[in-house]
């Protein structure tokens, strides 16, 4: 049998059918896996109820329900203490940061000198006009007209009226050295920086030291920024296209950027009444717009997974299609 | 007496392998050509098999392929997002750039923006590295075949740092994408850098990618975001199927294989055709005997058929697993990389092997079949 084998007839055969199958496996397992995959990560998206209804979607920014206040200062000069740290929850009128005041006291001394000065004068021109007056009345009170002599008197007379109106003058010296004081007091107090409202101090950008103009604005950093975090708002971007779409008053559906599969839902507060050129996001300094935007502030609820300046991907209910349920609920 | 036809075959060892030559060598040429030509034109959607949970792509009505685009404005992403039966929709960039290298040369690259918080877009799989690494500050992912170009002097990628339009850009890590038709270097980023990399216009975003909710069909998702956003809509397949197209309109390439692939058959047909019919004529004496001693014309046709069918068998195989064999030892070539045979081009192949063997079989056959038995006496 094996004299027999040929190489033609039965060996090449037999290979040939062994290549084939090598060579079918061999492409069956290079075939390249084209399937499409499932995002590895959560990418943000309409849940519960808006998932299959019409909706608007936008992105936007968490922001204070104040809104961010830039503390101002609204005197100039150094500082000297800076009372609070970001974070700290503080309340209407508190003290946030001074600056030096050591000019403004020193004016403040100044003038308490003169109200000082001023009340001494008070006291010597009072004393002068008694005196004055005593003698006066002395010199009346005389029945015999030639115990002293006319010109006596008119001297008494105007010793009197001097001293009269010395007392007016230091008086009103006291009133002006007064309120210098107050003026420098009012200046010391100005220079103590307050909380206007009660809130959280988000930003502290001077410290002790610094200097602080009054000719902020431009480009310069305000110097602490602070608001009412409790609740937060977000101020959401809808396409200028898209607004006609929007359902306004209803809640919207919000997820932080990076963390879709979080979501709650957002009470509506008010839409700004001017469509104004979308902010791009993208810290650019070269972008330009053509695209406008309407915002719309939402309240969020109660929640650690949100910070001012956060961005989120937002959903809105879409009014409906004009035979469509949500239109009519609307509408009632 | 099928085994006669089989030893009358291989007796004549020289037309044997001449046979088995022009049918293996014409299987070769047919299934290679064709197998490069597919591979080669299936470039054109790289862009699209490098995104693979894409289901939808979004672009500007004027986009043509993954590299033929123009960027929209940034809202167009909400719009798409405000579609019905969207699932998810993320920002995806791709713009071309130029990077200085180490040694000073200049190389275009095309560079990737993908999500910034999912990563939506990045091939399936890396080579070096985690996809997580482009959460790292400036960071980039390579493709694996661009490394070989940017770095030819073998140099190790990772941790090298780029100048893109005055940026830093540090390469962590390296994906396993499938090379573009020009087999640019790709650099993948998220898309906040790609921003930065690329020089700016006013819009930026050149397509958006979208995900398609459970229980609709990626075609009525993409029709519907066409008609309610006005921008054009594509499912995977289609734009693949468009950067394919792109190809084949703009360039030679169909034409030139296709011109090889005919030759192979053409080859084919000859050698096989000439060969066959000189073994044939050959054993005229052997066939007219046969019919001697009375065996039909029916058993004949069997008996060319089965010698057909064993030539046709063998040199086939010899092909196919040239072909393979082929792929298999240029698989480490960068221009090779990702290539396959599609399993309908073995297949088409055998459809042509059976072709040149009945032709050429039928061609022959007829002076057979014609014989006299006298014929064994001349």
């Amino acid at each position: 049998m094996l004299r027999n084998l040929s190489f033609s007839r039965q060996i090449l055969p037999v290979a040939a059918v062994i290549g084939l199958l090598f060579a079918v496996y061999m492409i069956a397992i290079g075939l390249p896996d084209r399937s499409l995959a499932e995002p590895a990560e959560q990418p943000p998206k309409a849940v519960g109820a808006l998932a299959n209804a019409p909706r608007v979607a936008g992105a936007g920014v968490v922001e204070p329900a104040s809104e961010v206040i830039d503390i101002g200062s609204a005197l100039s000069g150094l500082v000297t203490e800076v009372r609070v740290r970001p974070g700290d929850k503080v309340a209407a009128g508190e003290v946030l940061f001074t600056v030096d005041a050591r000019a403004a006291r020193a004016s403040l001394r100044q003038a308490e000198a003169a109200i000082g000065e001023a009340r001494a004068a008070i006291a010597e021109a009072s004393a002068a006009q008694a005196t004055a007056r005593q003698q006066l009345a002395l010199y009346r009170s005389l029945a015999d007209p030639a115990a002293v002599s006319r010109a006596e008197v008119i001297r008494a007379e105007g010793e009197e009226a001097a001293a009269t109106s010395r007392l007016g003058l230091a008086r009103a010296r006291l009133a002006a050295a007064e309120a210098a004081a107050a003026a420098a007091r009012t200046e010391i107090e100005r220079l103590t920086v307050r909380a206007p409202i009660a809130g959280e101090i988000l930003a502290v950008n001077i410290r002790p030291g610094e200097f602080v103009a009054t000719q902020g604005g431009g480009n310069s950093q305000p110097f602490i920024q602070m608001g009412q975090t409790t609740p937060l708002h977000v101020r959401v971007d809808i396409d200028e296209n898209e607004i006609a779409r929007v359902a306004l008053g209803q809640p919207a559906v919000v997820s932080p950027r990076g963390a879709a599969e979080l979501h709650v839902s957002a009470r509506f507060v008010r839409a700004e009444p001017q469509v104004v050129p979308k902010r791009s996001l993208t810290n650019s300094a070269a972008e330009r717009v053509d695209v406008r935007v309407l915002q719309l502030i939402y309240e969020l609820p109660p929640s650690d997974a949100f910070r001012v300046g956060q961005q989120i991907d937002a959903f809105i209910p879409a009014r409906g299609k004009p035979k469509d349920a949500p239109r009519a609920q609307q509408g009632a | 007496m099928l085994w006669i036809a089989i030893r009358m075959l291989t007796g004549d060892a020289q037309k044997f392998y001449g046979l088995l030559f022009g049918i293996g060598f014409s299987t070769l040429l047919i299934t290679q050509q064709m197998t490069i030509f597919i591979n080669l034109i299936e470039r054109g959607a790289s862009g699209v098999f490098n995104a693979p949970e894409a289901q939808v792509w979004v672009m500007d009505p004027v986009s043509r392929t993954t590299d033929v685009s123009f960027p929209m404005p940034a809202t167009a992403l909400d719009k798409v997002r405000s579609v019905e039966g969207v699932e998810w929709a993320v920002p995806h960039l791709r713009a071309a750039a130029n990077v200085r290298t180490k040694e000073g040369d200049l190389e275009g690259v095309a560079v990737i923006g993908v999500d910034d918080a999912t990563l939506i877009g990045l091939p399936k799989r890396m080579v070096a590295g985690d996809k997580t690494v482009l959460f790292a500050p400036d960071s980039v992912v390579i493709d694996d075949v661009g490394t070989t170009r940017l770095f030819s002097d073998g140099g190790q990628a990772l941790g090298e740092r780029l100048e893109l339009n005055d940026q830093r850009a540090v390469i962590r890590g390296i994906a396993d994408a499938i090379p573009s038709f020009t087999s640019q270097v790709v650099l993948y980023t998220r898309y906040s850098n790609a921003l930065n990399y690329v020089p700016g216009t006013r819009n930026r975003m050149t397509f958006v990618l979208a995900g398609v909710r459970e229980g609709e069909s990626p075609q009525a998702v993409a029709a519907r975001i066409e008609k309610e956003t006005g921008l054009k809509a594509q499912t995977h397949d289609e734009f693949a199927r468009a950067g394919i197209n792109f190809i084949i309109e703009n360039t030679g390439i169909p034409t030139n294989f296709g011109i090889t692939v005919f030759l192979g058959f053409v080859v084919g047909v000859a050698i096989v055709g000439l060969t066959f019919s000189l073994f044939l004529r050959d054993n005229i004496k052997q066939f007219g005997a046969l019919k001697a001693i009375g065996v039909t014309n029916g058993k004949i046709v069997q008996m060319v058929a089965v010698q057909a069918g064993l030539v046709g068998l063998i040199g086939y195989a010899l092909g196919v697993v040239g072909t393979v064999l082929f792929l298999k030892a240029f698989g480490g070539n960068p221009f090779f990389k990702g290539f396959y045979i599609p399993w309908q081009i073995p297949l088409i192949s055998l459809a042509a092997v059976v072709v040149i063997l009945a032709i050429t079989g039928f061609i022959a056959i007829r002076s057979v079949l014609k014989t006299e038995p006298a014929a064994v006496f001349r």
